[in-house]
């Protein structure tokens, strides 16, 4: 039971890292969190000329 | 464009390029404060003032570039055959739906007798393909894509009704005009550049469709080359200055077709002076096929 908990621990903790490494824009986020005078302004847009 | 003054701005890095599906969605990303600037329709910015929205128009993202497509062996060959028909618009508060309007009733047609849905832009070619509707209203390459493909046809290009029509607008939020006006110039004077930089001439619109294309729109570069050349003329990039003119005018087809019901007055939702400034600006130097550095 102890081994099955431990396994279901690190395929959880390995299923989050992976998914934090390559689907999170932790640029996008920790500049959010900036104050307005240092933050990269986000410009929308859509597809049209 | 945004991305490009970015890289080539003094200042360093200062700007995010998003991309978004349709104008709804940018309105709440300006309101949530997700994004700090953004290109929207005029009138959806004129109507986000009125309702308080913390937010001024300090440039133009381009002049023309809209017009009213239709099946290309359909039954409608002039305004007057519109009549019963149903016409995609993006926004209720866009420029292409005051544009439709504007014709109609030069042509002696009641809104009442026409069937306007609003629609993605994205989704407008296959809504007319499929025959689903029997008209857009749409900015480019909409309707580029329509008449490439081959089933559609433009019924009229939307300066044929409005000379000085504009389309998008850039707006920026409030706090962001108060608080980094620096970086606000530095935006406006870029698009300025690279407008002037369009307009030198086919290479250069050949060239930006390219690239545009590739990495920015996730659209076929031949379909922006159709779109950004036959005719140069098709979509203007120069003058982008906000006119009072030409807003006072948008503002009042607002409040004739019910869509704004207070006289905004030009400076309560134009901010003139990061246009003002931009006119000394010249066009970027760089050359079509010439390696970014």
């Amino acid at each position: 039971m102890k081994r099955i908990a431990i396994w279901l621990f690190v395929w959880t903790a390995a299923i989050s890292a992976l998914h934090a490494w390559l689907n999170v824009n932790w640029a996008e986020i920790l500049n959010d969190r900036l104050p307005l005078e240092r933050r990269k302004l986000n410009v929308a847009y859509i597809p049209v000329t | 464009m945004t991305d490009y003054i970015s890289r080539h701005a003094v200042d360093g890095n200062l700007f995010i390029p998003k991309m978004f599906q349709g104008f709804p969605e940018i309105k709440e990303a300006l309101i949530s404060n997700r994004v700090q600037a953004g290109f929207l329709v005029a009138p959806m910015a004129i109507a986000l003032r009125s309702q308080g929205v913390p937010i001024k128009v300090v440039y133009l993202g381009h002049r023309y570039g809209s017009a009213v497509v239709v099946q290309k062996d359909g039954p409608v060959h002039s305004v007057a055959d519109l009549r019963g028909r149903t016409i995609a618009i993006p926004s209720r508060f866009s420029d292409e739906r005051l544009i439709v309007l504007r014709a109609l009733r030069q042509n002696g047609i009641a809104p009442s007798e026409v069937k306007m849905v609003e629609m993605s832009p994205a989704d407008v070619a296959g809504a007319l393909a499929a025959k689903a509707i029997d008209a857009f209203a749409m900015g480019e390459p909409f309707p580029s894509q329509a008449e490439m493909v081959g089933f559609g046809r433009v019924l009229f290009q939307a300066r044929e009704y409005w000379p000085d029509y504009m389309s998008c607008v850039l707006v920026v939020r409030q706090d962001v005009i108060d608080e980094r006006p620096e970086a606000v110039q530095t935006l406006v004077d870029g698009i300025a550049r690279s407008g002037l930089w369009l307009e030198k001439g086919k290479p250069y619109r050949e060239y930006a469709a390219e690239f545009v294309g590739r990495y920015y729109f996730n659209q076929p570069p031949a379909l922006l080359k159709w779109a950004l050349t036959r005719p140069l003329d098709r979509v203007m990039y120069a003058p982008l200055s906000p006119r009072k003119r030409d807003f006072d005018l948008v503002r009042d087809l607002m409040i004739e077709s019910g869509i704004l019901d207070q006289k905004l007055e030009f400076e309560d939702y134009v901010d003139v002076r990061f246009a003002e400034h931009s006119q000394i600006q010249t066009a970027w130097k760089f050359e079509p096929g010439a390696d970014v550095e």
